[in-house]
């Protein structure tokens, strides 16, 4: 019950938020432009469409150039690298829903397991948990990620695993500090002394008034973890080259910026994808947390 | 409070100690035959099927893990880190060299992300929801939403390559030479402090106009970040009472903001810039790229590549000494800004 | 008010910014490199970027005439031939008759007794990172690559055994044992009498001077009293296990220069990655005629091309693929197509180990590779004739690359023009494939893994190139491509677990031997790495020509036997060569006097420095 009206306020907001509806608005787009990617761009049958083939000419003929060439009727968004701007572009839109989700869904699970363990029993357990979330945090984001991927080897899905590996503990520190907090609320007392068992106090009571801040922490991180995996590539530890993911492009048209003219394309399209999917993330995210914030419902 | 900062020094090495651990078995996961590619960077380089071995033999990777991590650690507290193939030299020394190029760079950057960043955020707040709050949002966040490294590359194209202006690179080569032959004293090792202290402006200027680019790169990637938190806790304090109060008292939106709402948003604002010298210090890996500067990103960024992986540990290590000792900083004056934060 | 200051700011930046437009200094080179040196000592260097340093601080016993392969003397008054009696005992002992009155950096004159020095010290110091194992190939007639290796020939225990992990003999025995073979094998090598040094080889081996020609930089002459005075080698046959393959920064020379070269070193700033090298006025062969030299380590292209745009660069290195981003500048001198010693080739495990991960299933069975999948010559020749060679070159290399018939590069040795390529012929290759195991491979398909380096564009488009024409050839044909870092790739080509994979090989010496027994001799480099069958088929006909040539002095005779050799190669579809890649040389307009040459390192994009200027 609780639970309904809460969610009728949210959408309430939400709607009246016009910076929002900007976010939710391109969240859809993206999403339309994903689930459609094989009519918008079909792959040839058989094969993994995430690895991009070289474009053909409007003769048929490969092409085996790195040389950008301009759009035209065949290539709506031009040639960079020998792929197709607008293949990469519209299957890039699944590699970045695949990275974001995937990560930031496991790596809150991992935070929230690690995160409400911790802050349950205290104690020892706590201190070991919370120690070995420092040490984590203790070495920077990019430098760890890189050094994972330099073992793991090339790809986006190892790029996926080390940024789990180096993405739990900030939920996790929110969720023990949330948890902290509503652990001496009256309730959970009370199911307490009632001698119900831990596992359900966390699940049941606990977590569901800690997760919202969690939510609003997935929605950020989202979108900064396509960019995280775009730096990667440009170090040189990201997707592999060829696979249709914006940040591939993008480095494709890194050796070109200095003639703009002849490479726009290259540039501009998967940046503009870039810019936008990061940009409904954040703005869906911010208003969440204006929703959410229990300091701002006043 | 006291007692809050020895345990917590305390846990220090604890912690360091852990960050080698982890980064020492993670790297030695790999298998000597893999690790000896550090130093092999060419098959030609390979002539003799022995050399790999000899190599390994060398480096000493052959040994089981533990036995090198005691050796390292013995090593370290006789102060050598080991060999930095990146830096071609020892690792130590390195960082050494390294650490003023990229504190002088991120202490700057400082400078603008925080000022405009808060000044952006001011002006978010104080006017939320309406269209200047939306644009301001976009417009940082556009800068936070692209690469890091395409927007530098732009930079660099239209500073340097169209109007000449901002050159990529560290100092100019006739400054490096003034420097290298003298009259010149190294004194504080950041170059803008030393070329006032030999009174040589035209140095100062030339190390300017080498950080302006990057220094814009960077801000731009950052201020949405403080834009955020400064909005988000305008927001919160302009729900306050005696902000009410003040309103109510009819007096005007700016001096309510100026007198009440600013100064109280700020806290918060001051705890994280504390925290993001950190990130800018690691996060300068790909400006110092793009703009050939030398640095403690690019080097570690280099290292972590190739896994040269004495420069790797040292280099994590160092960071998150500092990362450690910045976020008891902050912590501990945070405190003392507010005595209700209790230390535990 | 606040916007009035700011606005002044801006005008008084500009207008700063305006007047400090630098003037480009006529007396300074700036190149911009990708790569930095890795060390400057001569004797543990082996790339391109110290190489190019070296060769400017350093010089050698003789040197190349021009841009040819030719000798002619240096630091020896004489190049050593059988014709002037320099060259005897069948090719076994070299004399150089040493030049008078060159003075070293440090101001010290140069004795043969120097030269003496600087080959025991590199031979002794034998770092494994570096390339004196030619040296010691070369002098050992060919036994031994490393000096522990020779160590123990001579003392019947291992060299880890005699010097324990500080350094130190581990016994009595042991020590004697060392001083005994610097004493009775390593002195004797090398010997001054009069003006000259006379290296005394144990056996023939034709191509010596070419691992010591100028241009080699671990053929360099050092300094010996410099290197004395500071920490190095004492000369003295007890000890010399201290100086035996030590990290780069023990070496005094690692980050100096004891050399008598055009250039001393200023600084090599290993915090902003660069090298400084002044004119050394003193030069034997009259002062260079530019004063200072500065080799920056600038990573990202878009920014070496902005420095070299805006004339901050003198010049840059600039890929293959990036050829043509100049032709519309007027300041900008765009040379290409002189040939580079090197070729890039496919290479094929004839066995790989059965515990591969690249192999899959291991059977012919769709879903991977029997791991002896290429001893099949169908196999090997479906594969050659599926590549569009011609596409590589053209398109993607912009032209900056030849087809060569076997992995030899054009200008060597035995490199015949005349001999055929393999066709891109799709019909042939579908041909060969229904041939191969007996028509098991056209009915069951297979899954093959390419592999090159990641990183490497040329590789991995060629990768996929294969991957294209094969699997059109049939539905059942899957080839999958496979970038590893480089790690990865040394422990899976050292291990033979690589079934196809591409990759070059970059000349030490411009001689036929060093292609020819690194790609097909079954102790080869690569040769090895293609397995059991390979190595069974190449002692019984390949391994034969290749020992007996290199020892071979009469070069018509050596030029025959390669013939012979290269028939083998192409009828057995064993020569794998792809193409050769080219040279391409981008510089300012105003620097002149650039000409390339196949074995100076970084020699098909920078001039050789001595005799380069701005104007």
């Amino acid at each position: 019950m609780a639970m309904k009206t809460e969610s009728r306020r949210i959408l309430k907001k939400l709607v009246k938020n016009p910076t929002a509806m900007l976010g939710i608005f391109l969240l859809v787009f993206f999403i339309i432009v994903a689930i459609l990617a094989p009519v918008l761009a079909p792959s040839e049958p058989g094969k993994d469409p995430f690895k991009m083939l070289p474009a053909k000419t409007a003769e048929g003929k490969m092409i085996w150039s790195s040389n950008p060439i301009a759009p035209d009727s065949t290539h709506p968004f031009g040639v960079i690298g020998k792929y197709d701007v607008w293949y990469g572009v519209v299957w890039g839109t699944r590699s970045a829903f695949k990275i974001g989700l995937i990560v930031s869904i496991i790596s809150s699970i991992i935070g929230i397991i690690v995160g409400s363990i911790s802050a349950y029993f205290g104690g020892w357990i706590d201190e070991i948990l919370m120690r070995i979330t420092d040490m984590f945090m203790a070495i920077p984001f990019l430098v760890a990620a890189m050094i994972m991927t330099t073992i793991l080897g090339k790809g986006l899905d190892k790029v996926t695993i080390a940024l789990i590996i180096f993405g739990w503990m900030q939920v996790a520190r929110l969720i023990r500090g949330n948890i902290l907090q509503a652990k001496e609320e009256q309730y959970v007392l009370a199911a307490k002394a009632l001698g119900i068992r831990n596992f359900w106090i966390i699940v049941k009571h606990l977590l569901p008034n800690t997760i919202f801040p969690v939510i609003v922490q997935i929605s950020m991180r989202m979108g900064s973890l396509v960019i995280t995996a775009a730096s990667l590539s440009f170090l040189g530890v990201g997707a592999e080259i060829g696979y249709a993911d914006w940040g591939t492009l993008l480095n494709y048209a890194r050796n070109y910026m200095m003639q703009l003219d002849k490479s726009w394309f290259a540039v501009v399209y998967p940046g503009i994808a870039m810019v936008l999917f990061v940009l409904a993330w954040n703005l869906v995210g911010d208003a969440l947390r204006d929703i959410f914030d229990p300091k701002m419902r006043a | 409070m006291l007692a809050f900062i020895i345990r917590r020094l305390l846990i220090l090495p604890i912690i360091l100690i852990g960050v080698t651990l982890l980064i020492f078995s993670m790297i030695w996961m790999l298998g000597p035959e893999r690790l000896i590619g550090t130093y092999v960077k060419s098959p030609e380089a390979l002539k003799s099927e022995k050399a790999v071995e000899r190599l390994i033999q060398k480096y000493g990777l052959d040994r089981p893990a533990p036995e090198m991590y005691v050796k390292w650690l013995g090593n370290v507290l006789k102060g050598d880190f080991g060999y930095s193939n990146v830096g071609r030299q020892g690792v130590l020394q390195s960082i050494m060299e390294l650490i003023p190029y990229t504190f002088e760079l991120a202490l700057y950057a400082l400078i603008p992300v925080v000022f405009v960043g808060i000044w952006l955020g001011v002006i978010a707040g104080s006017h939320q929801d309406k269209p200047l709050d939306h644009g301001i949002r976009i417009f940082a966040i556009i800068g936070w939403s692209l690469p890091d490294y395409v927007f530098g590359l732009l930079v660099l194209l239209v500073f340097y390559s169209y109007l000449k202006w901002f050159p990529p690179g560290f100092l100019s080569d006739a400054s490096m030479k003034v420097m290298r032959e003298g009259p010149w004293k190294d004194i504080t090792h950041f170059v803008t402090i030393d070329a006032i202290l030999n009174w040589r402006f035209d140095i100062l200027w030339d190390a300017i106009r080498h950080l302006i680019a990057p220094l814009l790169t960077l801000s731009y990637l950052w201020w949405a970040y403080i834009l955020r938190i400064t909005r988000s806790s305008m927001l919160e304090v302009l729900r306050k009472d005696y902000v009410r109060t003040a309103r109510a008292k009819g007096l005007s939106e700016k001096v309510v903001i100026n007198k009440h709402v600013k100064r109280n948003a700020l806290i918060p604002v001051a705890t994280v810039s504390g925290g993001m010298i950190v990130q800018l210090f690691a996060g300068t890996v790909i400006v110092e790229t793009i703009f050939a500067r030398p640095g403690l990103g690019r080097f570690t960024a280099t290292a972590a590549v190739t896994l040269d992986y004495f420069s790797v540990i040292g280099a994590a290590l160092f960071f998150s000494l500092i990362l450690i000792v910045t976020n008891l900083i902050v912590d501990i004056s945070y405190a003392l800004i507010d005595p209700r934060i209790r230390l535990s | 008010m606040q916007k009035k200051l700011f606005v002044l700011f801006i005008c008084l930046l500009a207008l700063t910014l305006s007047a400090f437009a630098a003037v480009k200094d006529p007396d300074t080179i700036v190149n911009a490199e990708y790569g930095a040196p890795e060390t400057l000592d001569p004797h543990a260097e082996w790339d391109n970027a110290s190489g190019a340093v070296i060769n400017n601080l350093y010089d050698n016993l003789i040197k190349y005439v021009g841009e040819t392969i030719e000798f002619e003397p240096m630091l020896s008054t004489a190049v050593p031939t059988p014709e002037n009696g320099l060259l005897k005992d069948n090719g076994k002992t070299y004399i150089f008759p040493i030049r008078k009155g060159v003075k070293f950096h440090s101001g010290n004159i140069l004795t043969p007794k120097d030269i003496e020095y600087t080959f025991e010290r590199g031979f002794l110091a034998d770092n494994s990172s570096g390339a004196v194992t030619l040296i010691i190939e070369a002098v050992s007639g060919g036994e031994f690559y490393t000096v522990a290796d020779w160590f123990e020939a001579y003392a019947g225990m291992a060299y880890s055994d005699a010097v324990n992990d500080d350094r130190e003999p581990t016994s009595a025995e042991a020590k004697a044992k060392l001083i005994g073979f610097y004493n009775e094998v390593i002195d004797p090598l090398f010997v001054v009498e009069g003006d000259n040094f006379i290296v005394n080889m144990k056996d023939a081996f034709a191509p010596f001077l070419f691992i010591i020609v100028k241009y080699a930089g671990w053929g360099s002459i050092i300094d010996s009293q410099w290197c004395m005075a500071n920490g190095e080698w004492d000369w003295k046959a007890d000890g010399w296990w201290k100086w035996h393959d030590r990290t780069p920064e023990e070496s005094a020379l690692h980050m100096a220069d004891a050399g008598c070269g055009p250039y001393k070193l200023a600084v090599w700033d290993q915090t902003n990655n660069m090298v400084v090298m002044e004119r050394f006025d003193d030069y034997w062969q009259g002062p260079a005629k530019t004063k200072t030299l500065i080799f920056k380590t600038v990573e990202e292209y878009s920014t070496r091309k902005a420095m070299l745009e805006a004339g901050d660069a003198d010049l840059v290195l600039v890929d293959p693929i990036y050829r043509y981003d100049f032709d519309n500048n007027p300041d900008i001198e765009v040379i290409s197509g002189h040939p580079r010693a090197q070729v890039t080739s496919i290479h094929m495990g004839w066995k790989v180990q059965e515990t591969s991960e690249y192999i899959g299933s291991g059977k012919l069975d769709g879903n991977g590779i029997p791991a002896d999948f290429f001893t099949d010559i169908n196999v090997r020749a479906g594969i050659l004739h599926a590549f569009n060679y011609d596409a590589l070159i053209d398109d993607l290399v912009n032209g900056l690359g030849k087809r060569v018939p076997t992995d030899l590069p054009e200008g060597f040795l035995g490199f015949d023009p005349t001999l055929p390529v393999y066709e891109f012929d799709l019909g042939k290759a579908e041909k060969a494939w229904k041939a191969a195991w007996g028509g098991e491979v056209w009915e069951n398909g297979f899954k093959l893994v390419a592999m090159y380096n990641a990183g490497n564009e040329v590789r991995q488009t060629a990768c996929e190139m294969l991957k294209v024409y094969v699997e059109s050839i049939n539905p059942k044909f899957q080839v999958e491509v496979l970038g590893v870092q480089w790690p990865t790739y040394l422990k899976a080509t050292r291990e033979e677990l690589c079934p196809l994979y591409i990759i070059g090989w970059v000349a030490d010496y411009p001689d036929a031997h060093n292609f020819f027994s690194t790609y097909y001799h079954s102790n080869g480099y690569y040769g090895k790495r293609h397995g059991g069958e390979y190595n069974d088929f190449a002692k019984e006909y390949l391994d034969p020509i290749i020992d007996v040539a290199v020892k071979e002095t009469d070069v018509n005779k050596r030029i025959e036997m390669y013939a012979e050799l290269q028939k083998i190669l192409l009828e057995n579809y064993i020569a794998t060569p792809l193409y050769m890649p080219q040279g391409l040389y981008v510089a300012r307009k105003w620097l002149k006097g650039f000409f390339p040459h196949l074995l100076r390192s970084s020699g098909d994009r920078t001039p050789e420095f001595y005799y380069a200027w701005k104007e």
